[in-house]
C-alpha cells in the first residue's frame, strides 16, 4: 500500500440545512448548521434520535436519499472542494476514497449473497485499486486487530457474523481504502462494555497512526466521552452547542447540554440527582419554524426564545446558541459600575460557568 | 417469590465445518427474587442473560435445575399445568420495535390480552376500556393520544411504554425487563426506570432487569440485588451499591473499568481492570471460565473452578480464588 499522507484534511460545514419532503411539505431536518472539523481531530456530534445526526452525516457525502435534499449551504473538504456541487462519478469517487463511512445499522447494510471478502473486492475495484492482494491483506489485518479471525471473516456470510462482528465489519470496509475523512455514525451500539471500549481505542489508534479527520455520531455522551477531542451537542436539526470535550462535559452552557448530562444514571452517588428532562424530544413535524427549538423544556426559557433566534455566541474555543447565555454576558455593553469582575451568581448550576 | 436451583442450558448449533457444536448457555445457575424485589443481571453479550430471563417466562426449556414459583415446584407439574405460572412472569421484550403488531392499533393490541382476561375474571367489556386507559396512565401515557395511533406513530419511549402496558394486563407478578431502556434516549429513560421501581412499590410486582447499563440497574431500587454472569455462571452477586462499588471479581472489575468515564465531569477509577485479552478467542471450559484474559490469574485458576460463596470474608458472594477489592468506578469530579 502506498505511504499513508499524514497532513489530514480539514472540512467546513457552512449553513447547511437539509429538508425531507412530508404530507406537511418540506421540512427541515438539519437547519443552518455550521459546523468545522479541524484536520486531524476526532469530532463528537451527539443528541437524541430525530435530532438529525445521521442527515447531518449523509450530507458530508452528499449522500442525503430523496425523499430529502440539501436546500442550502456548502460542504468544503480541502482537496476536494465543496462536495455539494459534486455530481456523478466525481462524488462516487469521492466517497470511500476522500471519505471512510461506517453507515447507521451497518450490521444490516451487508450484502447477504456475497461473502465479506468479495464485498471488498468489490469495493476495491469500484474505486480502482490496482493492489487487490494488498486490499485483502489490509483488510484482515483491521480485522484481526479488533479480536477477530480476519481469515475466517472474509469467507463468512452476513448471517454467519454475530451483530458485533458485523459491525467490526463495517469500521474496517470505512477505514481499508485509506479515506482521510472517517465518519462513523453509531459505530458500537451493538457491542457491550469491554468489547466497545476496545473498538473505541482501536478507532483512536488507527485516526492517529493514519492522521484522519473523523467525525463519531452517537447518542450515547459516554461514547464522545472517551473518544472525541471535540463535541458538537444537536438538537432539533440545530446545533446548540459545541467546543472541547472536557469544556462541554465538565461545565456545559446551554441548558440542553445540561439537561442531557443531568438525565444520565450514574454509577455512583445520590440517585435523586440524576433529574429527567421533561417533555420528549420534537419530531420533524413538531420542530418550532421559529424561535429557540428546545424553548419548551428548557427550565430557563424567557419571552424572546418564543420568537427570537438564539444568538450564536462564540466564546474561546466554544460556540453556544442560546438567549440565556446570552443574557449572562449582556452586563458587559452596559455602563461598568466596577471594574470587570466575575459577578457571583445565584444559581448551583451558573456557579460553574467560566469562560 | 421465585427461586431457581442449578438452571443448566446448553444450546446445540448444527452444522458448521467442526460439525454440531455445544454452547452452554447456562452453568448451574442459582437465583431468588421476592415479591416486590429487584433482581438485575449484567454481564457480557452473549452470556446468557436473555435465555434466563425466556426460561422464566416459560418460553425457553431448561435441561436440568428446579424453578420454584411461590412454593410450586416446576418439576412436580406437567408442562401444561405450568403455563399458567410461567405466565405470571412477563417479557419486556428488548426491542420495541419488533415488539408491537405494527398493523394494529395500541387499542387494537390492548384488548386481546384484556378479553381474555375479562372472561377469566367475569368482567363486563366496559371494564376492558377502564382497564386500558388506567393501564396506559400507570406508565405515564395519555391515553386519548395513544389508543387510536398505530405502533409507527409513537415515538420509542413511548412504545416501549406501551409493551410495559401490554405486560401488565394480565397483572403479573414478575416483569422480566430485557434492555427495557437501551433503545430510549437519555431524556426518557429515567421516566421507565422510576415506573418501574413504582410498579415494584405499588403493585408489590417483582422486577428482573437485564442491562447492559449498570448505572440503570441503581435505579429500579437500591435495595435491589446485583447478579454478575460470565459465559453462564454467576461470578458475583449481591446488593447493588456492594457490588458497584466494592467488586471483588476481576470480572465484574474489567466490565465497570469499560464504562465509558465522562472526561471533565468524571475521574476515571484508580484501578482499572483490563483484561488480558480484549475480546476472547479460545475459551477453554476448565478452571476458571475467566482464567484466559484475567490479569490476577494463577496455576490454581487454570485448573480448578471457583464456586460461588464468602471466601476472604466478602459482603457479596464471588466466584474467584483470589478476591480483592478495587475502586474501578469513575467518581463524579464536578456537580451540575
Ligand atoms: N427518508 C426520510 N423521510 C422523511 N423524514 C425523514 C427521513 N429520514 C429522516 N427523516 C427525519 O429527519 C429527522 C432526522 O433524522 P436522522 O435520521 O438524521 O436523525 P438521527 O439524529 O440520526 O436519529 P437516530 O439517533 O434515531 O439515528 C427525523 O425527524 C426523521 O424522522
Ligand atoms: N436458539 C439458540 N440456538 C443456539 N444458540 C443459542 C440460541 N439462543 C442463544 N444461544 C447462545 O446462547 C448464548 C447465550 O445467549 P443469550 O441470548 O442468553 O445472551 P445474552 O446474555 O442475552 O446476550 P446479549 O447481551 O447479546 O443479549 C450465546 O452464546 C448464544 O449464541
Ligand atoms: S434560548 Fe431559551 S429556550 Fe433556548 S436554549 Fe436558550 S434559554 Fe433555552
Ligand atoms: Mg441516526
Ligand atoms: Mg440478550
Amino acid at each position: 500500500m502506498s505511504v499513508t499522507d499524514k497532513r489530514a484534511p480539514g472540512v467546513r460545514i457552512s449553513d447547511l440545512s437539509v429538508v425531507y419532503r412530508t404530507q406537511a411539505g418540506e421540512l427541515p431536518a438539519v437547519r443552518g448548521v455550521d459546523l468545522e472539523l479541524v484536520p486531524g481531530t476526532i469530532t463528537g456530534v451527539v443528541g437524541e434520535s430525530g435530532s438529525g445526526k445521521s442527515t447531518l452525516a449523509l450530507s458530508l457525502l452528499n449522500a442525503v436519499q430523496p425523499p430529502g435534499r440539501i436546500s442550502s449551504g456548502s460542504v468544503e473538504i480541502d482537496g476536494l472542494g465543496d462536495v455539494v456541487s459534486l455530481t456523478g462519478d466525481n462524488l462516487r469517487k469521492a466517497r470511500g476514497r476522500h471519505v471512510g463511512y461506517v453507515f447507521q445499522a451497518a450490521q444490516n447494510s451487508l450484502n447477504p449473497l456475497k461473502t465479506v471478502g468479495k464485498q471488498l473486492l468489490d469495493l476495491g475495484r469500484s474505486h480502482d485499486v490496482d493492489d487487490l492482494p494488498g486490499l485483502v491483506k489490509e483488510a484482515r489485518s483491521l480485522l484481526d486487530r479488533m479480536g477477530m479471525d480476519g481469515a475466517r471473516v472474509l469467507d463468512s456470510h452476513q448471517h454467519e457474523l454475530s451483530g458485533g462482528m458485523r459491525q467490526r465489519v463495517g469500521i474496517m470496509l470505512a477505514l481499508v481504502l485509506n479515506a482521510h475523512i472517517v465518519v462513523l455514525d453509531e459505530p458500537t451500539t451493538a457491542l457491550d462494555m469491554i468489547t466497545q471500549a476496545t473498538i473505541l481505542r482501536i478507532i483512536r489508534e488507527v485516526h492517529e497512526e493514519r492522521g484522519l479527520t473523523t467525525l463519531v455520531i452517537t447518542h450515547d455522551l459516554g461514547v464522545v466521552a472517551e473518544i472525541a477531542d471535540r463535541l458538537a451537542v444537536m438538537y432539533g436539526g440545530r446545533l446548540v452547542e459545541q467546543g472541547p470535550t472536557r469544556e462541554v462535559l465538565g461545565a456545559p452552557k446551554h441548558p440542553y447540554t445540561r439537561g442531557l448530562l443531568q438525565a444520565i444514571p450514574r454509577l455512583v452517588g445520590d440517585i435523586d440527582e440524576a433529574r429527567a428532562l421533561p417533555g420528549r424530544p420534537p419530531t420533524l413535524g413538531t420542530i418550532p419554524p421559529d424561535g429557540c427549538v428546545f424553548r419548551e423544556r428548557c427550565a430557563v426559557r424567557m419571552d424572546v426564545c418564543e420568537t427570537g433566534e438564539p444568538p450564536v455566541l462564540t466564546i474561546g474555543p466554544r460556540i453556544v446558541a442560546c438567549h440565556a447565555e446570552a443574557g449572562e454576558r449582556e452586563p458587559e455593553s452596559e455602563p461598568a459600575e466596577e471594574p470587570e469582575k466575575e459577578t457571583v451568581t445565584t444559581g448551583p448550576v451558573r456557579g460553574e460557568e467560566q469562560a | 417469590m421465585i427461586t431457581g436451583k442449578g438452571i443448566t442450558k446448553t444450546f446445540r448449533q448444527r452444522g458448521g465445518m467442526l460439525g454440531a457444536r455445544d454452547v452452554p448457555a447456562l452453568r448451574g445457575v442459582d437465583f431468588s427474587i421476592e415479591k416486590g424485589g429487584a433482581v438485575s443481571f449484567i454481564g457480557e453479550s452473549g452470556c446468557g442473560k436473555t435465555t434466563l430471563g425466556r426460561i422464566l417466562a416459560g418460553l425457553e426449556s431448561y435441561d436440568s435445575g428446579e424453578i420454584v414459583i411461590d412454593g410450586v415446584p416446576m418439576s412436580s407439574l406437567r408442562p401444561k399445568q405450568r403455563q399458567p405460572h410461567f405466565r405470571r412472569v412477563q417479557l419486556i421484550h428488548q426491542d420495541p420495535y419488533s415488539a408491537l403488531n405494527p398493523a394494529r392499533t395500541i387499542h387494537q393490541t390492548l384488548d386481546a390480552p384484556l378479553s381474555l382476561r375479562a372472561k377469566q375474571t367475569g368482567r363486563p367489556r366496559s371494564w376492558m376500556d377502564e382497564r386500558a386507559e388506567e393501564l396506559l396512565g400507570l406508565v405515564g401515557l395519555d391515553p386519548g393520544y395513544v389508543l387510536p395511533r398505530y405502533p409507527h406513530q409513537l415515538s420509542g419511549g413511548m412504545r416501549q411504554r406501551v409493551v410495559i402496558a401490554r405486560a401488565l394486563t394480565v397483572d403479573p407478578d414478575m416483569l422480566v425487563a430485557d434492555e427495557a431502556t437501551s433503545m430510549i434516549d437519555v431524556s426518557l429513560r429515567l421516566g421507565i426506570l422510576a415506573l418501574l421501581k413504582d410498579l415494584r412499590d405499588r403493585l408489590g410486582v417483582s422486577v428482573l432487569f437485564i442491562t447492559h447499563d449498570v448505572a440503570t440497574a441503581r435505579y429500579i431500587g437500591l435495595d435491589g440485588e446485583l447478579y454478575v454472569i460470565y459465559r453462564g455462571q454467576v461470578v458475583e452477586r449481591g446488593p447493588v451499591e456492594t457490588i458497584i462499588s466494592d467488586p471483588v471479581h476481576p470480572y465484574t472489575q474489567s466490565l465497570l473499568s469499560a464504562i465509558p468515564v465522562l472526561h471533565g465531569l468524571e475521574a476515571p477509577g484508580a484501578e482499572r481492570v483490563v483484561p488480558t485479552e480484549a475480546i476472547d478467542a479460545g475459551r477453554p471450559d476448565t478452571g476458571c471460565l475467566f482464567a484466559a484474559r484475567c490479569p490476577f490469574r494463577t496455576d490454581r485458576c487454570e485448573s480448578e473452578r471457583p464456586v460461588l460463596g464468602h471466601d476472604g470474608g466478602t459482603a457479596q458472594e464471588h466466584a474467584c480464588f483470589h478476591p480483592q477489592r478495587r475502586s474501578v468506578v469513575a467518581t463524579p469530579a464536578v456537580r451540575l
